[in-house]
């Protein structure tokens, strides 16, 4: 634990405002860092899991001409162990963030998780019936690259902003903007565009989370 | 000095119970022993500082029965985020008004002392 100043003062007469100011502020930044679900070190991991399966789905695809949407084998398996890794840790600091916290914001942000979690099944589930159909290729390629990530980031900015969490709403907004962007990019052009919005929509998030938390009351 | 400071705040381990709980969202609570564990205080010590500032009105406290096991949960009342904000206010303006080494600035010499001019000139 950090050395907090003031805490060893005595009680009422000796305790100085400079001091109380240096205890009010380091206090709140570590209170604020404990209370924070998604910590700025979980969005950066984001950030680089969107790198590292869109970018390899992009090498993946590039070079394919005509276009199938065939995705080599190790990208889909980087994909899955980087993801039980991601829900794992979401899960851990969540948990951790949220022990002993009781209230109205809490059953809210329990509420935002349950949609958010039925968005990602529904929007990525919808492949594999997709595959099953025998879609046309063109369609396989695009629609897992950037259908998915659009659905999830209208409904959770939707509700996000519903909830008046503004910068969930910020980041799931972006996710949206960039999914939307993608869809311009062409069956391969769409994996990189999505590998590279979304790692700066995470390392954005990570930056303003970061700051937030830091900032202090009596000297911001 | 302190006079303007809120003297049922401005004491350190009730400094860092207000700040503590300012942290969580407006309406949202504490248990007891979370907040105990992130303080590193004795249950004793915490009990009476809580105490405190519960009959000012600061905070509220909850008990619920599981079973055999009772919870406590601590909040921060309205009052009491007022009361931090006043107190907060008050350190900065005491804060503006002192030097590096914590004296008090004499109002007449900042008044009297011209600005210098940009660039040093």
């Amino acid at each position: 634990m950090d050395h907090i100043p003031g805490a060893a003062a005595g009680q009422d007469g000796d305790f100085d405002p400079r001091q109380a100011a240096a205890l009010l502020d380091q206090v709140t930044v570590q209170a604020r860092r404990t209370f924070t679900p998604l910590t700025p070190l979980l969005w950066i991991f984001r950030a680089f899991i969107a790198l590292a399966v869109f970018g390899g789905c992009w090498l993946s695809v590039r070079g394919e001409h005509p276009y199938t949407g065939h995705i080599g084998g190790w990208v889909p398996a980087l994909a899955v162990v980087l993801v039980i890794v991601n829900i794992g840790w979401t899960a851990v600091v969540i948990a951790h963030a949220g022990d002993g916290v009781s209230g109205p914001a809490q059953r809210k942000w329990h509420a935002w998780l349950g949609v958010m979690a039925v968005a990602w099944i529904i929007a990525y589930g919808v492949t594999a019936p997709l595959y099953h159909a025998a879609a046309a290729h063109p369609v396989w390629g695009l629609y897992p690259a950037s259908a998915p990530l659009l659905i999830i980031g209208v409904a959770g900015a939707a509700i996000a902003a519903a909830f008046r969490y503004w910068p969930l709403t910020g980041t799931t907004l972006a996710f949206a903007v960039v999914a939307a962007a993608a869809g311009f990019g062409g069956p391969a052009g769409s994996w990189l565009i999505m590998g590279i919005g979304l790692c700066a929509a995470c390392l954005g998030t990570a930056a303003f989370t970061a700051w937030r938390q830091n900032r202090g009351v009596v000297r911001p | 000095m302190t006079a303007e400071l809120d003297p049922l705040i401005h004491v350190p381990t009730r400094l860092r119970i207000v700040a503590t709980l300012a942290a969580l969202p407006d309406g949202d609570a504490l248990s007891f022993t979370r907040l105990q564990d992130m303080l590193g205080l004795t249950p004793g010590n915490l009990i009476i500082q809580l105490r405190k500032l519960e009959e000012a009105g600061y905070l509220s406290s909850e008990k619920t029965r599981t079973g055999s096991a009772q919870k406590t949960t601590v909040a921060l009342t309205a009052r009491g985020r007022t009361a931090l904000a006043a107190y907060t206010r008050a350190l900065r303006d005491l804060l503006g008004g002192l030097d590096e080494d914590g004296r008090a600035v004499p109002a007449a010499r900042t008044a009297v002392t011209p600005p210098a001019a940009p660039g040093g000139c």
